[in-house]
């Protein structure tokens, strides 16, 4: 909301500057987000919180300054606008008798005023120039005054043109099935039950709350009008506005609540600001007032201990009653127990913890100390699971992986996992984000497309998403996308090795110091006969190379490896670990080399040596494979290096080369050749 | 005798004129070794008289030993020498580049969040975290917001169904501590909070939140401050001022925006960083907590506003496009 702050000086005396103002608003919860020099003058502009309607008009700021600076004191307009600008005809029917029938629960209270021949009038000045502060577009006398003041007062007023009213009527109801509306904006509104309107006799003239119609719209040559001040229920208003999709001035305070007690009072002003204008009678006499909701307000025990005791900082009794007071409570004091009455401009006051705020804001947040917290609590820090994640995490940086963040909201990719079923938003903003990712892949290839370089090693930890019957899986993931070389290339010449199945196997390998099992697998973004499924009691997932259609589809090199695992939520546990004495004693290496059918998978040879050769059997490594000239097409050469060692005793030549011999016996019963 | 002293001579002479080791090596040769000089000269002492024998034997000797010193010594100063002409040939620019290894990089949400979570832990508090398919009632009732309030218009919402949406806030994580865990607690998450936004350089669809809370009997909004003032300093320097401004927030009862100020950031003035205040009692009656008893707080504040405070970031989309320069500026 933007104020010029001589509206605030209509209402409180106060020798502070326009800066200072500022600071007491943000400080009492009314943020004030720019001051700006508009006609001459500070204009603030005001974030007000959407549970404070009352703070929406140069009134309820007004009295906000007036409760946090002691030296303020009210001026006259402040006083008689908190009598209401009660005027003597008030209380009897307005002379116009135009009846109001208000049939819904949601309208609490319906009055008008009506005024006749306002010939030859306009806006004063310094009104005008106010109106133009605030960004109000001059419409005409009525429209400009209503505006005035409901900026003033924060009560909403529309004027109807009383001319165009068919009948002497108004009713306040429930809109019927089909009935429309043409608004001030132009626009035809089909209008459904529950939506709240006025109509005269015959039709609809008004969104109730929200914006008037155009028939009865009042115009420069209006001389008769009927102003409406009323009090609607800010549900219903803010249902009636979203589900038209119009946001007014009007329905923005009432959705924050308006105060049903000024209705009367905003029309009073009304009429002193049209004689103010030149206008010698005003209104015509009398105020059509139906008020079938009155007010009910709750009584709040406030017990005064608890302020100091929740804030953390001292505040005496007195001050404690002195605050709500100049908020416009009533306070009635038992000993150490307070029972408060929120005035009406307050529906915000409900619990004592409103009122403990209240009181906090105006003693002011800043006199609150800093302490530690205290007292027993659980085990803090992060355990189990979550700490897994964040060791996943650490091993992948230290294998050369970049980490990257990419979103949850996605659009649709080749990369998606086809066998589980996305997570649709209902409502995307645009195609990006019409689908939950239910894989990490598809966001690490953005990656690699984004840097467009040739070698790129990066992965991701995070929540994937899908659809399982009526229900939505949220499950953490981590995914590592690899290609071209795996160290930078320095100079020329230098042999750097690229990344393969058997690369990004090596990180797998290292992610989890627990046994894997891999199985065949059949993934469609994968090329065949180079991935493999992979298990353990942690995760499961995939791991091979992209299909060189995919590559091609996305515009990378094919020579993209990728896994995905999908962790089970269990923690690793290491219990089962243990630690074996280190032997003394030297090793000796042992190779064998051999021709064996491609039939027959490393994981049979290598068990094949683990049997043979037991406990002293260290390591081995492949160092060598080979299939081309010299060795029978369906057969291929591997060259292993066994290191062998015993605890306790050296190995003499003889004994290792008999413990060689074994393997190659071994390896005989699988039909493997010795080269 | 003197015979002796000559050979020794000339020894010393020839050793110190050697001009490298491999002449060295020659002249040791031929002064000690098998058929050297010195060494023949040793295998006359049967030709001298019995009683001189002792007293050649023992000047033979000695003169070996001062021999085979200057040689010794002549040979360290050839091979210093020699050394020094290998480090000149040998000499390196090091302002050339050094040999690239491939090092992985931490992202720099991430290490905002790593942190975060080390200062939390520190303060006591346990990590936990709760879907980012969240169901409304976790998200809104649970948390105090009246059915249909304008304090959800600040939180455009991204639905999946009638009853599941987006975490807006990953406060959303209260109900489900609250359901299963008595106080005392303090607890805190890191999750992706979701708004339906249009993107640009200041607005994001998603973005992470850390929300931390904790009850107890004679929590007040003092040991919010406190807390939060720790946390801030921690990670924004020790020299920061903190403020709390009332705000609303339905799930806080007070409750407070709050920012720090540092002569460090934007010229000292107050830079928001998130909500606070205290647990609205009706949230812990709810969930059968005493709300005369127990009181608590909660406070909540956007991770990436974390790096762009420390490292001047402009704008939010840097965070999600993981542009290869991006990532290595910070790691």
């Amino acid at each position: 909301m933007k104020l010029p702050i001589s509206m605030l000086f209509d209402f409180v005396k106060v020798s502070l500057n326009a800066g200072e103002i500022a600071e007491l608003l943000t400080m009492a919860g009314f943020e004030v987000e720019k001051i700006e020099i508009v006609e001459g003058e500070e204009v603030l502009e005001i974030k007000v919180c959407s549970n404070r309607g009352d703070g929406l008009s140069a009134l309820g700021l007004a009295r906000e300054i007036l409760a946090k600076n002691t030296s303020a004191s009210p001026t006259d307009l402040y006083i008689r606008a908190s009598n209401r600008f009660k005027l003597p005809d008030e209380n009897t029917r307005s002379v116009l008798s135009v009846p109001v029938t208000i049939e819904c629960e949601t309208c609490s209270r319906f009055a008008y005023r009506g005024f006749k021949g306002l010939r030859n009038i306009s806006i004063p000045d310094w009104i005008q120039k106010r109106l133009r502060q605030m960004g109000f577009r001059p419409i005409s006398f009525m429209v400009d005054l209503t505006n005035y003041v409901m900026v003033e007062l924060g009560q909403p007023l529309h004027a109807y043109d009383l001319n165009k009213l068919s009948g002497p009527a108004i009713i306040v109801r429930n809109a019927r099935v089909g009935e429309k509306l043409i608004t001030l904006d132009g626009v035809e509104r089909e209008l459904t039950p529950n939506q709240m309107i006025i109509c005269d006799s015959k039709n609809p003239i008004g969104v109730a709350g929200i914006m008037g119609g155009l028939d009865s719209e009042i115009s420069n040559s209006t001389i008769d009008i009927l102003l409406e001040s009323a009090h609607f229920n800010s549900q219903s208003v803010r249902k009636t506005r979203k589900h038209l999709g119009l946001n007014t001035e009007a329905s923005y305070r009432f959705e924050r609540s308006a105060d049903p007690e000024g209705v009367v009072a905003a029309l009073n002003r009304v009429r002193e600001l049209v004689v103010e204008s030149g206008h010698e009678q005003g209104s015509l006499e009398g105020v059509t007032d139906e008020y079938p909701g009155a007010l009910k307000i709750s009584i709040i025990t406030l017990e005064v201990d608890r302020v100091s005791k929740l804030l953390g900082m001292m505040v005496t009794p007195d001050e404690c009653r002195s605050y709500l007071t100049k908020l416009g409570c009533s306070v009635d004091v038992y000993g150490d127990i307070f029972q408060v009455k929120p005035p009406s401009w307050r529906p915000d006051l409900v619990g004592e913890e409103d009122l403990i705020e209240d009181i906090g804001r105006i003693h002011g947040y800043e006199k609150v100390p800093e302490l530690l917290p205290f007292g027993s609590t659980a085990r803090g820090g992060v355990w189990g699971f979550y700490r897994l994640q964040e060791e996943l995490v650490e091993r992948a940086i230290s294998f050369g992986f970049d980490q990257t963040v990419t979103h949850s909201l996605v659009g649709s990719s080749v990369l998606c996992n086809r066998s589980s079923e996305p997570v649709e938003i209902r409502n995307p903003n645009s195609p990006d984000t019409k689908f939950l990712r239910n894989s990490l892949l598809p966001g690490l290839a953005d990656v690699l497309i984004r840097n467009g370089t040739s070698d790129g090693h990066y992965f991701e930890l995070g929540s994937i998403f899908q659809k399982l019957e009526n229900q939505y899986l949220t499950q953490k993931s981590i995914a590592l996308i690899s290609c071209g070389g795996l160290m930078p290339l320095n100079r020329k010449g230098d042999q750097v090795p690229v990344a393969d199945f058997y690369s990004l196997k090596a990180c797998l390998e290292h992610l989890v110091p627990t046994k894997l099992q891999y199985g065949d697998s059949s993934d469609a973004r994968l090329q065949p006969f180079q991935q493999a499924n992979v298990r353990c009691e942690l995760f499961t997932g995939i791991l091979g190379r992209l299909h060189p259609k995919i590559c091609k589809l996305l515009g990378v090199a094919d020579n993209v490896f990728a896994m995905e695992l999908l962790l089970s939520g269990e923690a690793f546990d290491d219990s089962t670990r243990q630690h074996f004495a280190l032997s003394r004693n030297p090793s000796v290496r042992r190779d064998v080399s051999f021709v064996i059918s491609k039939e027959i998978p490393y994981s049979i040879v290598e068990k094949n040596l683990q049997e043979s050769l037991g406990s002293i059997l260290e390591s081995m490594w492949l160092f060598d494979v080979y299939e081309g000239a010299g060795i029978a097409d369906g057969s291929h050469s591997l060259a292993i290096a066994l290191t062998l060692r015993k605890s306790g005793e050296n190995f003499t030549d003889e004994q290792a080369n008999q413990e060689r011999e074994k393997a190659v016996r071994g390896l005989e019963s699988l039909g493997a050749k010795l080269r | 005798m003197d015979q002796v002293r000559d050979v020794e001579e000339e020894a010393r002479a020839a050793a110190s004129q050697a001009k490298s080791t491999q002449e060295l090596r020659d002249l040791e040769l031929k002064f000690l070794g098998k058929s050297g000089k010195l060494t023949l000269l040793s295998r006359e002492i049967s030709t001298i008289a019995p009683e001189m024998r002792p007293a050649f034997g023992q000047a033979v000797n000695e003169a070996k030993l001062r021999v085979q010193e200057a040689f010794s010594s002549q040979q360290e100063s050839l091979l210093n020498a020699e050394l020094e002409v290998k480090f000149e040939s040998e000499r390196i620019d090091v302002t050339m580049p050094g040999r690239q290894i491939r090092v992985g990089k931490m992202h720099v949400l991430y290490s905002a969040m790593l942190r975060v979570k080390q200062i939390l832990s520190g303060l006591g508090f346990q990590y936990r975290e709760s879907p980012d398919v969240e169901e409304f009632k976790f998200n809104f009732d649970y948390l105090n917001y009246p059915p249909d309030h304008p304090a959800m218009d600040d939180q455009d919402t991204f639905y999946i169904d009638s009853e599941h949406l987006m975490r807006t806030q990953s406060t959303a994580l209260q109900g489900h501590v609250f359901s299963d865990t008595a106080p005392p607690l303090r607890v805190f998450t890191i999750g992706r909070c979701y708004r339906n936004e249009a993107v640009d350089r200041t607005h994001g669809h998603t973005f992470y939140q850390v929300d931390a809370f904790m009850i107890d009997e004679g929590v007040s909004m003092a040991h919010l401050r406190g807390t939060l003032g720790a946390f801030a300093r921690e990670l924004f320097g020790e020299q920061i001022a903190t403020r709390f401004r009332p705000d609303f927030f339905p799930f806080v009862e007070p409750g407070v925006d709050f920012a720090i100020s540092t002569p460090n950031f934007q010229n000292g003035n107050w830079l928001e960083l998130g909500g606070a205040g205290l647990i609205h009692p009706k949230i812990l009656e709810n969930f059968g907590m005493d709300s005369k008893k127990y009181s608590g707080f909660a406070f909540g504040l956007g991770i990436e506003r974390i790096p762009m405070l420390r490292y001047g970031i402009d704008d939010l989309r840097y965070f999600y496009e993981n542009d290869r320069r991006f990532l290595e500026a910070f790691a």
